[in-house]
């Protein structure tokens, strides 16, 4: 019980003041310019050509899909903050140093940017209703709230993954970037799936938010939790993977850096 | 007076290739000039369902105009910023050499170099997608690339001293990328907007770089439209040159009162 208490007194307060000491963008102005105004200026632009596309018909398809999209900056690029800037503020020889529980340190770096996430999807679906007429008169609002959840959790799971490459790597923006839009390409937020050729349906496939933007889109059309619950599973399962995969980078990069004295190094 | 526009003329282009040898491995400006424009390329190739050459060189222009503005914004924005994290802003202020001149070597060399996005995207067009890839108009159009090119470097003039000045606006950054992509009609037309918002595509230079560019890529761009939207760039130009030439006074000054060339 002890133990139990002590890891989640590790898990909260890494999670909060990783959070409040490493995310970059935490100020006012730089928060409000990324996190509200540059996301809205997203779906704005995507959902413009979207209809230059196919229509003005069609517009919920990009609204709801880039609205969902919009998790990806904080589970992309607040994750990575929380993780890389443990590197960037040399307090990563303290981390390591200490006895904490790996697991729990870890996963407490994707929480708060989890909720920050969530509150970012739905400032999109806001801006979707209020600017551009987005109908969520069939949406089960429950349903789509658990979408939220889980493919914010599912994209922060690779976020995490994302962090961990950024203590072994210098060019990490230039990776977060390059996901970033190739989630935009590739989970469905604008292309639909069946347009696109075969192998990178593949890719769709194994990325987060795929699976997701398909359940908002259901949801949204009326659809209830029970015929969205696989795709949410599968988004979920993506997401474990990804958050598992990050956590073996995070152990095995803690020692070998020990291994060969590196934690310093850059 | 020669010998002087000589000098400035070398320290200019000497800024010019140190900048581009500076970039040339830079994981940031890599994604902006290369990556982005053509991951954009491929999204609106496929969004727009594109099944036509016209349809493509028009993703190809639209797509290489976004590398030239977010380079313009993020790259060209911190030219001066850059300098003052190396420490190097007070020895170039101390010089000789005006400063804007600097800049603009460094400008142009931004400029330049973002033109590898347009490349990017006709490259992946013709190759990847094996469109036919068809300028309708040459000689308009490699008018409209010098003139645009004029334009951005000008621009970059302004954006420079005024990031520099009130660091807060630079925080606004990331959010000045998408704005400017949908004013300025880079991959759909500004029609498609509320009316209200058309004299903010007019006041922008890059909305008359890519009417120019547009309209002499695909069919339909007329000569006179063309050399109308030419005229504007030009117009655009010299009222930036002007803007920019009183900012780095007051830039200048400002920095030197405060004491702040060094630091922030």
């Amino acid at each position: 019980m002890t133990r139990a208490f002590r890891n989640l007194r590790i898990f909260y307060q890494g999670a909060l003041l990783s959070y409040i000491a490493l995310f970059a963008w935490l100020r006012p102005i730089t928060y409000l310019a990324s996190k509200v105004i540059m996301p809205l200026n997203q779906l704005l632009f995507f959902t413009f050509l979207g209809i230059s596309a196919t229509g003005r018909d069609s517009a919920s398809f990009y609204i709801i899909g880039n609205a969902v999209q919009i998790t990806a900056i904080s589970g992309i690029y607040g994750v990575t903050f929380s993780i890389g800037g443990e590197r960037w503020s040399g307090t990563l020889p303290y981390l390591f140093g200490t006895p904490a529980n790996r697991m729990m340190v870890f996963l407490g770096r994707g929480f708060f940017h989890v909720l920050d996430g969530m509150l970012g999807v739905v400032v999109g679906f806001l801006w979707g209703v209020l600017l551009l007429g987005l109908d969520l008169s069939q949406t089960d609002f429950g349903a789509l709230g658990l979408t939220i959840l889980v493919t914010t959790l599912s994209t922060s799971g690779l976020g995490l993954l994302m962090g961990c490459l950024s203590l072994i790597t210098r060019n990490i923006m230039f990776v977060n970037n390059t996901v970033y839009f190739l989630l935009l390409v590739f989970s469905g937020a604008n292309i639909p799936l069946s347009i696109l050729p075969a192998s990178m349906r593949a890719v769709a496939n194994v990325l987060p938010l795929t699976r997701g933007i398909a359940a908002a889109r259901e949801i949204i059309a009326g659809a209830g939790v029970a015929q969205v619950r696989s795709l949410l599973a599968g988004e979920f399962g993506v997401g474990l993977i990804y958050a598992a995969f990050g956590y073996v980078l995070f152990r095995w990069f803690e020692i070998q850096a020990k291994r060969r004295g590196t934690l310093e190094d850059f | 007076m020669t010998r002087k526009w000589v000098a400035y003329s070398r320290a200019a282009l000497t800024a010019f290739e140190m900048s581009l040898r500076q970039n040339i491995m830079d994981g940031f400006i890599i994604f902006t000039v290369l990556i982005q424009p053509l991951l954009i390329a491929l999204l609106a190739l496929w969004m727009l369902r594109a099944e036509s050459g016209d349809q493509a060189i028009f993703v190809v222009v639209g797509s290489g105009m976004t590398g030239l503005w977010s380079s313009l914004l993020f790259i060209s924005g911190n030219s001066i910023t850059g300098e003052r994290w190396s420490g190097t802003l007070e020895i170039l202020v101390g010089q000789p050499t005006p400063l804007p001149v600097i800049v603009f070597g460094k400008n142009l060399a931004h400029v330049t170099q973002s033109l590898g996005s347009m490349i990017i995207a006709f490259l992946l067009s013709s190759v990847f997608f094996s469109f036919h890839l068809e300028v309708q108009q040459p000689l308009l159009f490699v008018l409209s690339i010098l003139l645009t090119v004029i334009a951005f470097v000008s621009f970059g003039l302004i954006i420079a001293p005024v990031f520099i000045m009130n660091p807060g606006v630079q925080g606004w950054q990331n959010a000045m990328e998408f704005p400017v992509y949908i004013l300025s009609g880079f991959l759909f037309p500004i029609a498609l907007l509320p009316d209200w918002t058309t004299p903010f595509s007019y006041i922008l230079s890059p909305y008359w770089a890519a009417r120019a560019l547009h309209g002499a890529t695909t069919p339909g761009g007329t000569a006179s439209d063309i050399l109308f939207s030419l005229a504007m760039l030009v117009l655009f130009s010299l009222i930036y040159l002007l803007i920019s030439s009183y900012l780095f006074r007051k830039m200048l000054m400002k920095t030197r009162e405060d004491a702040t060339l060094g630091f922030q």
